[in-house]
């Protein structure tokens, strides 16, 4: 393993961009329009797969530069790999409506132009339609307990929102070379987060960034995130990490959580307030809909992360999990040992072709009375801690208690109640769910 | 195995302990910045919780959280007049009409909280 002191290159060697800017002649053109995916069961939208159009065709997710084949999908499923070798952990499928696919007498080697919100977004180069079963792909997608018993706990279900996103698929896909031709502009506040990796590279360039710690969110930050970020940002392999780039997911929300628009003006508020320096924190996000696959999920944050040109990557307990499901450290084994049963006989960065990126595995801040101040329970002695969770933090908000400033910024709450004042509610209820997904983070012209 | 629920005390229902026994229950959170007394369940008391509200869940401490507020209140309500004992919850599992006022209030608190 080498050291790692500047930013990396782009996973797969270039990025990819797939925005086609050239004049379409779209008269008389046959558009298929891109809806949200529903949960068949509780009628909530689950995904749109917009945000992974976005997220290929800016270079998130690079080498891909596709939805996928049903080789592509075997590759993943059985090697977590493309059949390029790179590593690849979850399947990118672009499900359409059989029946409307068919009534448009769609070929292999057509086009097939996606409209947005009513309006022309992107173009799919159709290498393939292929059929598949939703259930099949959902438990091959995250394993079993028999089968990847170093990172499941029990099998998923449809309580997993994972698991729920490939299960209701619609069975039928379309694979092939995806592009934009009309780029979105993100509404406010997104736009002043919105950095593509080459974006990012360049920000990071002009900051004189060399080395550069991810760290993952869908939170809002309490000061267990932020102590989190500053402890993490002195490891590196040479020298402490030069910045800290907070990379929010932004997709579908689950009932309860913050809402997109908090948890992006809440992180700001850390480097605005100078909690840590602007000079050394920058909040960004990338659209993904959260399979919440625990270890699988790290690689595709390595992935995004080593893309935008961070140099390491912050991996705490439990990350990108939702229940009981997986073991909360097989991230951390992952990075630091591999998960055969997955594929990985070594890190992900001791692997052949695999990523550049660094983990920094990290455990808990809480409150210690002893010390009276948020410690690193690797290193307080004390055996009083004082935890404190987002789903606390949350409870403490819904009651009308103002958390206290030693868990919880003033400023960051300040945000929490400006966001509340417009959507009427703190968190994310069945009104914001619906209206997120109607309105987007977008406006297409 | 026993879970807790945590109630947050401000500065009313602070007032309304003064002078009873659960006075001496009360701990301080984050050097004081935050009271609260601990309500110890059953494991039994915890899943019918998370059959009744969907989105309660346990935490790595073994806290019950993300119960509802109009829950949350009836609990305190309950522990001032019985006691914090096992049966202070009972009493409210067990009464169908105090569930389903809960469950009203708590459906109008999936809609509405006003901001302070």
């Amino acid at each position: 393993m080498k050291l790692i002191i500047n930013n990396p290159p782009p996973y797969g060697g270039k990025l990819i961009k797939n925005i086609d800017k050239k004049e379409h002649e779209l008269k008389g053109v046959p558009f298929y329009d891109i809806k949200p995916e529903i949960d068949k069961k509780s009628g909530a939208p689950i995904r749109n797969v917009y945000r992974e159009i976005i997220s290929i065709c800016y270079g998130f997710f690079s080498p891909l530069d596709r939805f996928m084949t049903r080789e592509d999908v075997d590759f993943v499923l059985n090697q977590r790999r493309l059949p390029n070798g790179y590593i690849f952990p979850l399947p990118i499928i672009f499900d359409v409506d059989k029946d409307e696919i068919k009534k448009m007498q769609l070929r292999e080697g057509d086009r097939l132009y996606l409209r947005l919100k009513g309006k022309p977004f992107a173009y799919i180069e159709v290498e393939e339609m292929w059929e598949f079963n939703p259930e099949e792909i959902a438990v091959k997608t995250f394993g079993t307990p028999e089968k990847n018993s170093d990172a499941l706990k029990k099998p998923l279900d449809e309580k997993h929102p994972g698991f729920s996103i490939y299960r209701n698929m619609s069975g039928f896909a379309i694979a092939g070379k995806v592009y934009i031709i009309n780029e979105p502009k993100f509404k406010e506040p997104y736009n002043r987060f919105w950095y593509p990796p080459e974006m990012s590279r360049e920000e990071f360039s002009r900051r004189n960034w060399r080395t550069v710690i991810a760290h993952q969110t869908r939170n809002v930050p309490h000061t267990g995130h932020e102590h989190l970020m500053k402890e993490a940002a002195f490891m590196g392999d040479i020298e402490p990490c030069r910045g800290i780039l907070v990379n929010a997911i932004v997709g579908a929300k689950r009932i309860g959580d913050f809402v997109d628009e908090a948890i992006l003006e809440g992180h700001e508020a850390v480097n605005k307030y100078g909690y840590i320096k602007p000079e050394r924190h920058m909040v960004t996000f990338t659209l993904w809909d959260m399979r919440y696959g625990a270890p699988l999920e790290s690689l595709l944050h390595g992935i995004i992360r080593q893309n935008m040109g961070c140099t390491h990557h912050m991996f705490g307990r439990d990350h990108a999990a939702a229940g009981d499901y997986f073991d909360p450290y097989s991230t951390q084994t992952l990075w630091t040992k591999g998960l055969p049963s997955y594929g990985f006989d070594a890190p992900p960065y001791d692997v052949e072709k695999g990523l550049e990126i660094r983990p920094v595995n990290v455990q808990e801040f809480f409150y210690c009375p002893r010390c009276n101040e948020i410690t690193y329970s690797e290193t307080c002695g004390h055996n009083e801690a004082q935890r404190f969770s987002g789903s606390f933090v949350r409870g403490l908000i819904a009651e009308g208690i103002k958390p206290p400033s030693v868990i919880f910024r003033p400023e960051v709450y300040d945000v929490i109640v400006k966001w509340w004042r417009v959507f009427g509610y703190p968190f994310v209820n069945k009104r914001y769910l619906m209206q997120k997904e109607e309105e987007l983070e977008v406006e297409v012209e | 195995m026993t879970y807790k629920i945590g109630l947050v005390l401000d500065e009313e229902r602070l007032k309304l302990i003064k002078g009873t026994e659960l006075e001496k229950e009360i701990k301080d959170l984050f050097g004081g910045a935050l009271k609260m007394i601990d309500v110890e369940i059953t494991e039994e008391q915890a899943k019918k919780l998370m059959h009744l509200f969907p989105r309660v869940r346990i935490d790595a401490r073994g806290y019950v959280e993300e119960t509802p507020i109009a829950f949350r209140k009836a609990l305190f309500k309950s522990v001032l007049s019985n006691g914090n004992k096992k049966e202070a919850l009972e009493v409210i599992l067990s009464d169908e009409n105090i569930l389903k006022e809960i469950k009203d209030m708590a459906s109008k608190e999936d809609e509405y909280i006003p901001p302070p």
